[in-house]
């Protein structure tokens, strides 16, 4: 991971620039040398050479079209049909984004969404980021075990998580509240009270997600030139303006990666909302994955679920697209 | 010595491309070839989900359908619940599903008004239709055909935990039908339980989380109303008898004689909080007994009818077995479904699952349910006082987006604040969208 990190970074040469690089080396051939045989010759090349990169590019184009832009191209097409998802369906053109828009449930879900991505993502970086700073000295004693522990929830699967957070937060038999009684503070309606719903299910997030930050940017330090640092602590700055100017902008990239990835995942949230609260009380928690499962399984309105998941890859894509400009322009300045 | 040749960039391409080629060609030679013809019994598929208990009464019973039909072999195909229905659309979409599934009552309406089942007219005949009583069967058709077998039932009763009852001097439950508390009496004993619980502890719940909204249902019907008018199309719950049932049901919650997890909305079931001693009663399905309830309740409870107002009433719970129309052998298909809801089989399924019986000649039969057998004669009474018109209301195609606006609506109601009125005019809208939407 770490390694497509710095390949990206400003300066280096990626693998996709050296292969474009050495496609015009052709054209000299082609210009200096006379008409006929020789021009006809590096033309040949030049065309072999491109068949040749896209044989090598082929099996990946195939893959993504299979499995990547045929269901989102069907998906579309999906999204304008009234279906159940088996049976005979009815195209109807715009009606499932017309229906989307005038939901109240599917703009509560947006919004829940969006809420859930904001209380998550940037907490579990900066978690994530902290706990790097914290575990990357390579003197602590039984520093593995400790990654292990921040990374070992990364490892079980959402449901178990799921489960295992209903449980904790459960107002009534829960651990959460039993604790908080016993230290003589007011119980907490984690099930049947809104914003209570929706911590329970951001800390249960975090403590999943925060391992693989802590990861990812324990990567990103490793590979960073301590020399800069060194130069810095000679100059006299402090650990604090040592972290702000030079080990925070060096991590941009993995910070860029990390907010992207995090946001895809916030975004996405299935098991967790599923399996923990059911998106309620009164649709408080509830997300717009859940909400297209619900609408496109239980309901059986595939067509409208499908416009709901479409709606989602817009959002997604429009996200990343965003934070790329912003992120290209600050590695440009 | 030899060195063995390195292979250069070109050769390993063209050895690959030769060999891609072969793979082409022998894979198209295959699909092309004749297939030996089949011999031997025809296969028939089944897809279910299934309980440890009931798991072990299906591989039974199809071991005594093979045992009987040597000519027809039956694949059990057990999943799990959650993949279960996502599993059969993709399959029917594809038209390689499988040749019978199982499929809850209120879900039925959906497959059999999109003509994908098998149609079991020409496999019936009236001996065999009267042998069920009339709201099952009625839960299987549409449109007048039968499109499966009723092959259990399951519904609601109240169960309650005698210590804290006769703690709060509650000494008298009744244990018939037609002795069943009022809607008043009920509540009066409610707060009464209530008045001696502790902070954290509440009188009662009720087993309408989620995907069982409908059964809240049963209020509404008994309160005499309905949530659909005789055409099945036009909505009836914006009545007096409607607003009623909101009302009484949401004094559950402004009384604080419920936890207020328990809404429609929430994921709180019974079998955690009755055995935790949280409440002293719980309004629960029979299916629940053999598991968290009979193995950690570890105090003395028993069960008593719901609740009665204008009339008593029950809840639609359990399943159909439907066959596919894509089914490459209808007839071997018909015949096990059949098997599954002979006298012996459904017999064998309820006592093992601890399960209701939609036969006749099964509802006043002594069953030997695994699991306290006392209780289940009485949740086989509970079941009877379902009429066919309520069967009806809760089995029409639209029903699953009917029972999404129960969960969300009422738990407005429950925990929200909505008014009854409103919670009844919007329900009835959804109704009218939700039929519109399927006609």
């Amino acid at each position: 991971m770490s390694s497509d990190l710095n390949g990206a970074r400003p300066g280096g040469t990626t693998g996709s620039e050296a292969l474009i690089a050495s496609v015009p080396s052709a054209e000299p051939a082609t210009a200096a040398g006379p008409k006929g045989m020789a021009g006809l010759a590096g033309r040949w090349w030049a065309i072999s050479e491109t068949l040749t990169a896209y044989s090598f590019l082929a099996p990946t184009i195939a893959f993504f079209a299979v499995f990547m832009f045929l269901p989102i191209g069907l998906g579309f097409w999906l999204s304008l049909e009234n279906s159940s998802g088996f049976g005979v369906s009815t195209f109807v053109g715009l009606a499932n984004y017309r229906a989307m828009i005038h939901d109240p449930i599917f703009w509560k879900t947006l919004g829940n969404t969006a809420i859930y991505t904001i209380l998550t993502v940037p907490s579990s970086v900066l978690i994530g980021l902290a706990i790097a700073l914290l575990l990357k000295d390579e003197f602590l004693r039984g520093r593995n075990i400790y990654r292990s522990f921040v990374y070992f929830p990364m490892v079980i699967s959402g449901v178990a998580t799921a489960i295992v957070g209903g449980w904790m937060f459960n107002e009534n038999l829960g651990v959460a509240d039993k604790f908080l009684a016993a230290v003589h503070l007011p119980t907490i309606h984690w099930q049947s009270s809104s914003f209570p719903a929706m911590m329970s299910l951001v800390v249960m997030t975090l403590w999943t997600r925060v391992g693989f930050n802590m990861v990812i940017y324990l990567a990103g330090l490793q590979n960073m030139d301590s020399s800069y640092l060194e130069a810095a602590a000679v100059d006299g700055a402090g650990p604090w303006r040592r972290f702000r100017r030079v080990t925070w902008p060096m991590l941009g990239p993995t910070t860029f990666f990390l907010v992207v990835m995090n946001v895809i995942y916030s975004f996405q949230v299935f098991d967790l909302v599923y399996v923990m609260t059911g998106g309620g009380p009164s649709n408080s928690t509830n997300m717009l994955g859940v909400y297209a499962y619900q609408q496109g399984f239980i309901e059986n309105q595939q067509g409208y679920a499908t416009a709901i998941g479409m709606a989602l890859f817009v959002l997604v894509l429009a996200f990343t697209a965003i934070q790329w400009r912003v992120s290209r322009h600050r590695d440009l300045a | 010595m030899n060195q063995p040749r390195a292979l250069s960039r070109r050769q390993f391409l063209a050895a690959s491309g030769l060999a891609a080629g072969a793979l082409g060609v022998a894979a198209c030679g295959g699909s092309s070839a004749p297939k030996s013809k089949k011999s031997g019994p025809a296969t028939v598929t089944f897809t279910t989900w299934a309980g440890a208990a009931e798991a072990t009464a299906f591989k039974q019973i199809v071991t005594a359908f093979e045992a009987a039909n040597k000519s027809i072999k039956v694949n059990l195909d057990i999943v799990p619940y959650a993949e279960m229905f996502q599993g059969i659309d993709a399959k029917l979409q594809a038209g390689d599903a499988p040749d019978m599934f199982r499929v809850t009552y209120t879900n039925l309406g959906i497959y059999s008004s999109k003509n994908v089942l098998l149609d079991m007219t020409p496999y019936v005949d009236s001996a065999f239709i009267s042998q069920f009583q009339p709201a099952y069967w009625s839960a299987i058709s549409f449109k007048g055909k039968p499109y499966g077998v009723p092959h259990q039932t399951d519904t609601t009763m109240l169960l309650y935990n005698k210590d804290m009852l006769d703690a709060a001097g509650v000494t008298s439950v009744p244990d018939t039908l037609a002795s069943t508390w009022t809607w008043e009496e009920f509540l009066a004993v409610a707060k009464k339980v209530q008045a001696k619980l502790p902070a954290g502890h509440y009188a009662f719940m009720y087993d309408w989380a989620q995907t069982g909204a409908f059964r809240w249902l049963s209020w509404l019907f008994e309160a005499g109303g309905n949530l659909l008018n005789a055409d099945l199309k036009t909505p009836a719950i914006n009545s007096p008898a409607g607003l009623k049932a909101i009302e009484f049901t949401q004094s559950f919650f402004t009384e604080q004689l419920v936890p207020k997890n328990t809404s429609t909305g929430n994921a709180t079931y019974p079998d955690s909080l009755f055995p935790a001693k949280t409440i002293a009663m719980a309004f629960a399905a029979d299916f629940l007994l053999p598991g968290d309830i009979a193995s950690a309740a570890k105090f003395p409870y028993a069960a008593t009818f719901q609740p009665r107002d204008v009339t008593v009433s029950s809840d639609l719970g359990g399943n159909g077995i439907v066959g596919t129309n894509q089914s490459k052998n209808p007839e071997a298909a018909a015949e096990f479904l059949k098997f599954l809801v002979s006298r012996q089989s459904q017999q064998t399924f309820c006592e093992q699952a601890c399960e209701l019986p939609t036969r006749k000649d099964l509802v006043d039969a002594t069953l030997n349910w695994t699991v306290r057998p006392d209780l289940m004669k009485m949740f086989v009474q509970q079941a009877t006082v379902l009429t066919p018109f309520q069967v009806e209301q809760v089995t029409i195609p639209a029903f699953g987006s009917i029972n999404t606006a129960l969960q969300n609506q009422l738990d407005a109601a429950f925990v929200g604040g909505q008014s009854a009125s409103t919670t009844a005019a919007n329900i009835s809208s959804a109704v009218s969208s939700a039929t519109a939407a399927s006609a």
